[in-house]
């Protein structure tokens, strides 16, 4: 059995399921019972799977809504199966029913960047990587074509697509060419490694000696991306031999939470006339002359606006429709594995 | 959807059942030619009563022909119904199953897909024997269908994919279409699909090795990006297959090293995963780089990593040339001092002098700076142990560190640490004689009257090799060493083979051939010859089935192999010795395996008078002497794993086999193999495998004396029965041989009672 096909299949009934009940929990599993378990025989046949295609399901077994719960209470009718074979199931999208009808048609697509860095002991970038994703959420009459073309396709270490992608156009000009699932979808994920600048520093100070450290952390912009830094934490796991600390910020606010061992410093907006500085003094446990565990600092920030990787979006084509669609674009960069090693 | 079942009992043969099926009979053959409109609701419900029927066990088959006469419709849920219907009964009856070749044939050619794919399955399905070649003719158009079958889902690819691996193309030429034609899907979002296809281009290109590591490099970023995205539990599975890869070819993944650096959030088990990893492509060209991140990780809140990391920069270092930087770097972890750090850093100091005895000086001078009271671990201990047996020269205080061992020794619960210290005090013995006599008499006194059988057998070798002449202990005790050049492998490569055969399954997941964790649903079946006589295939099988935990075997701590391989010398003088010949004051009464001429000592004299030198007085320092004949005490819950016990049976020689008879009433109640188990386990003999059918049963027992060491004093028996001949053949194994006949006895007199 390859376990990735249980993996992968087990994450698609979760989706799915959460999808038809807005979440995944035993309560909502236990009064919409009737539907899973329709979801399950038509996702799982003969213990293959089979239909799993969200827009397919939807087309044969219709999500609960307060009407059809009132229809079924005052008919005590039976089913909310559909009885005709929705014509996806053998067409050639199957991800995608041919009668999809809009009044608006728009189709909206975000670059969402994952930022997987590490910054070793000593200050120096040991690793940068950003893990890509494009969101699709497409709202479009008929069976439109989409194309997409990058400025920079080359800067991408590795691609995987959505099964609506043709591979031949990107094979030979890195153009993305798709029928698009009706609805919200995962277009493309994508890496890009060996990046160079990182959009802030963190300079992190201990010393300690005789029961006593002295702790100072740095935070500020290094390569301004052009857009706000917003959301920013700082997570800071007190090592284990710290009995009490007392520690201070110039900006933001410090926090910890009861019963764990970890401060969580928040920054937010980061300014740009300043650099916000948390710094103070932390008591080791009696006996302890000097820390012995270092800890491991992780930072989390937002970047509404830009793709860090540098990738952009050259442009958008829809075709095989008469209708010409609004188009929309966003892209954001969040600090995913931001950890700083002191 | 079916109706309640009908309150009736499930048997076959009921009267109103009967007449239940008859009314069906009738009903079906009216509807059969109807086409009256509405006819195919009557139908429905007629097939879900039908269906309802089946589910509760009620045999319906007799409605067979009438069922399949009503089949005859376009209506997909009564088609549904019937195909299951015929799917039910088709495997219990084979000659009615010939009957619906017909129209599943038919059905194969329906205009709608959905019922030509619906009769298809149900057609492959039937699993009757004879009627596989009426399956090839639809399969056939099945594969040309154009409709729906063209375009395979996301799990179906995964399916055929799966048989692709299995396909071995006719030449070069198809092998790279296949690949060509297959590449896209190395860029599929569903990982499922993405393994499958690297399996199929590993498998493909096996043969040609320049092609085979052109793959690596193609799969190596895909795997990449699986697993940096996705669920935890999808990066693990991916990350486990990356770890094979690695692990088969390290060179084609030297650059990528940064991949596998541990995130300060990932779980301990990839974490550990990522160190086997970077260990293994550590090469002249990285290895700073992975060593500075490796040293990162010995200051890590997850103690468990910590210790992994330190013990991968030594594994590191075994495996390089330049180890000056590393050697240094390990010295470093020695000033931490933090116990656990000290600890692991030791034993790897210990292992890298054993390959490079030139590093000696530099680590001497800090390994002698560690306080032997920090060194808490007997793995550590040993360890340090033998650096200073083994540089008694080096370190000027070596004897007197020796002496505070030997001082507490009756505190040192590790018999490993007691084995290593004695031959830490004979080395340094050897080096630094004067200094060292009256702890090596101390040490020798201690080790003979030790409680633990090897320690004692070793004080025992030493003290009358020692006796023999110090020149002849010494090269048996303290030969030249040749440094080791390479460390062996944990894991065989046979076993690494197989689990690569089985790339994309569970099997590397677990890292484990599928056979070693699917066992146990076949250990209940043993194969049987007619006759126990001829036991032959029996041996056979279980040794095929001991063979299979081959890998723990090869899997011992390598690191301390040093001490081992001195002990296998050690047991090769004591089990070489038919000739040998006790002193006439036997020390070694109650040791049964020794064979002792009654007092006749034809020892030749010591040139010297070792006891004097030694001050050790053998009539005072006998304790064996004191020593009653063994007794045999059990062990009432003794504890040993399936794995163990084959490692054992697998390891020790067959120590006796004996017949006995059975008596009439004991071969009347063995019908099957629980009641002699439960009469074995109330004589402390507890079962670990049996199986058989009468009247040939075998069963694997083994018991344990009572105080005996973890891991030791077991007595393993196989034991063949044959009900008819009243006849029981049993093979002893142990690893407490002077037991064994105590303990025959026990099993003997245990299992002539079962039944009386």
């Amino acid at each position: 059995m390859p376990p990735l096909l249980g993996i992968e299949f087990l994450c698609k009934v979760a989706d799915v399921i959460s999808e038809y009940l807005g979440g995944i929990t035993e309560d909502l599993i236990k009064d919409n019972f009737v539907i899973v378990y329709q979801l399950l025989d038509e996702m799982m046949d003969n213990g293959f799977p089979l239909t799993t295609e969200i827009n397919t399901l939807k087309d044969m077994i219709a999500p609960p809504n307060i009407v059809s719960r009132m229809l079924s209470v005052v008919t005590g009718g039976s089913s909310n199966m559909n009885t005709v074979l929705p014509i996806a199931t053998t067409s050639n999208w199957p991800w995608r029913s041919t009668d999809v009808k809009y009044s608006n048609n728009e189709v909206y697509f975000d670059l969402v960047e994952e930022m997987d860095v590490i910054v070793n002991r000593d200050g120096f970038l040991i690793k940068y990587e950003v893990y890509g994703e494009i969101r699709v959420i497409a709202r479009l009459s008929g069976v439109p074509e989409l194309t997409m073309t990058f400025a920079n396709p080359s800067i991408i270490n590795d691609v995987s697509f959505h099964p609506c992608v043709q591979f031949r156009p990107w094979e030979t000009h890195q153009q993305l060419t798709f029928v698009p699932p009706d609805g919200e979808f995962k277009l493309m994920s994508y890496r890009v490694k060996k990046l160079k600048n990182t959009p802030i520093y963190v300079k992190p100070q201990f010393s300690s000696t005789g029961g006593l450290c002295r702790v100072s952390i740095l935070v500020g912009i290094r390569n301004d991306p052009g857009k706000q830094i917003d959301y920013t934490t700082l997570e800071f796991p007190l090592p284990s031999s710290v009995a009490s600390w007392d520690l201070t910020a110039n900006h933001g606010n410090i926090s910890s939470s009861p019963g764990s061992k970890t401060l969580t410093w928040t920054i937010g907006k980061m300014p740009k006339d300043k650099s916000p500085c948390l710094s103070g003094t932390m008591h080791l446990e009696k006996g302890m002359d000097h820390l012995e565990e270092f800890p491991t600092l992780l930072v989390k920030f937002k970047i509404m606006g830009i793709a860090m990787s540098g990738l952009r979006i050259d442009r958008t084509d829809v075709r095989n429709v008469t209708y010409s669609p609004h188009k929309g674009f966003r892209a954001v960069s969040k600090a995913a594995n931001y950890e700083i090693r002191t | 959807m079916p109706p309640p079942p009908p309150h009736r009992p499930t048997s076959t043969s009921t009267p109103s059942g009967k007449g239940e099926l008859a009314e069906l009979k009738t009903q079906l053959r009216q509807l059969a030619g109807s086409r009256a409109p509405g006819v195919e609701d009557l139908k429905r419900e007629l097939y879900k009563k039908v269906i309802s029927y089946m589910t509760i066990g009620i045999d319906v088959s007799p409605l067979f022909s009438e069922m399949v006469m009503c089949s005859a419709t376009s209506d997909v849920v009564l088609k549904k119904m019937c195909y299951l219907y015929v799917g039910n009964y088709a495997r219990v009856h084979p000659d009615l199953a010939l009957l619906t070749i017909n129209f599943l044939q038919k059905d194969c050619q329906d205009e709608y897909p959905m019922i030509r794919g619906l009769a298809l399955r149900s057609l492959c399905s039937l699993r009757v024997q004879n009627l596989v070649e009426y399956l090839v003719g639809p399969l056939r158009s099945g594969l040309k269908d154009t409709h729906g079958i063209k375009d395979f889902s996301e799990w179906a690819q995964c399916l055929v994919l799966e048989m692709v691996a299995k396909y071995v193309p006719e030449d070069p030429n198809e092998t790279f279409d296949i690949m060509n034609l297959l590449e896209d899907r190395l860029q599929h979002a569903n990982s499922a699909v993405v393994l499958a296809t690297i399996k199929v281009f590993l498998n493909l290109t096996m043969s040609m090795a320049d092609v085979h590591q052109q793959v690596y490099e193609r799969i190596k970023a895909p795997l990449m990006t699986l697993v940096s995205s996705g669920s935890p539990e999808q990066s693990y599975a991916v990350l486990c297959h990356l770890h094979l890869l690695v692990m088969r070819a390290p060179v084609l993944f030297s650059s990528d090293y940064k991949h596998f650096y541990c995130r300060y959030s990932d779980p301990s088990y990839i974490k550990k995963l990522k160190l086997e990893m970077l260990t293994a492509v550590a090469n002249e060209n990285n290895t700073y780089e992975i060593v500075t991140e490796l040293s990162e990780y010995a200051a890590n809140v997850d103690v468990a990593i910590a210790r992994e990391s330190i013990r991968a920069v030594g594994k590191i270092a075994l495996q390089q040339y330049d180890v000056n930087a590393i050697v240094d770097r390990l010295l470093q972890f020695l000033e931490m001092e933090k116990d656990y750090v000290t600890a692991e850093t030791l034993v790897l100091v210990k292992d890298l002098l054993r390959k490079y005895p030139q590093w000696s000086q530099d680590c001497i001078a800090v390994v002698g700076n560690v306080s032997s009271k920090h060194v808490q671990e007997p793995k550590a201990k040993a360890a340090l142990l033998w650096m200073l047996g083994e540089y008694a020269l080096e370190m000027p205080d070596a004897p007197y560190v020796l002496e505070g061992f030997v001082e507490s020794w009756a505190e040192e619960e590790s018999p490993e640490v007691r084995l290593e210290l004695l031959t830490a005090v004979a080395k340094c013995f050897f080096r630094r004689a004067p200094e060292t006599q009256k702890i090596l008499g101390a040490a020798l006194a201690a080790a003979l009257s030790d409680a633990h059988q090897d320690v004692h057998d070793r004080g025992l070798l030493y003290y009358r090799l020692l006796q023999h002449g110090v020149e002849t202990a010494e090269r048996v005790i303290n030969p030249p060493k040749q440094a080791v050049s390479v460390f062996a492998d944990t894991q065989s490569s046979e076993i690494k083979d197989r689990i690569f055969d089985e790339f994309n399954t569970l099997a590397v997941v677990y890292q484990q051939p599928s056979y070693m964790f699917l066992d146990k649903e076949h250990r209940g079946a043993f194969e049987f010859s007619d006759d126990t006589s001829t036991n032959a295939s029996v041996t056979e099988s279980s040794e095929t089935m001991l063979a299979s935990q081959s890998v723990d075997a090869n899997d011992n701590d390598l690191l301390l192999s040093a001490s081992e391989k001195e002990d296998t010398r050690g047991n090769l003088v004591s089990n070489g010795s038919s000739s040998y010949v006790a002193p006439s004051n036997s020390l070694i009464d109650g040791l049964g395996s020794f064979t002792v001429p009654p007092a006749a000592s034809s020892l030749p004299t010591a040139s010297f008078a070792i006891d004097d030198l030694l001050g050790l007085s053998l009539s005072t320092n006998s304790p064996e002497s004191t020593l009653a004949q063994p007794s045999l005490v059990l062990n009432a819950k003794p504890a040993l794993n399936p794995g163990a016990f084959q490692q054992k049976w697998r390891q020790l020689p067959v120590a006796s086999t004996e017949d006995y008879g059975l008596s009439s009433q004991a071969a009347a109640n063995l019908t099957g193999p629980q009641p002699l188990l439960k009469h074995m386990q109330t004589h402390l003999i507890h079962c670990i495998a049996s199986g058989g059918q009468a009247p040939n049963f075998k069963f694997f027992f083994f018991a344990q004396k009572s105080n005996a060491s973890t891991g030791l004093g077991y007595f393993l028996v196989e034991c063949i029965i044959n009900v008819t001949a009243r006849k029981c053949t049993v093979n002893y194994k142990t690893d407490e041989s002077d037991l064994l006949e105590s303990f025959a006895a026990v099993f003997k007199s245990a299992i002539l009672n079962f039944g009386v």
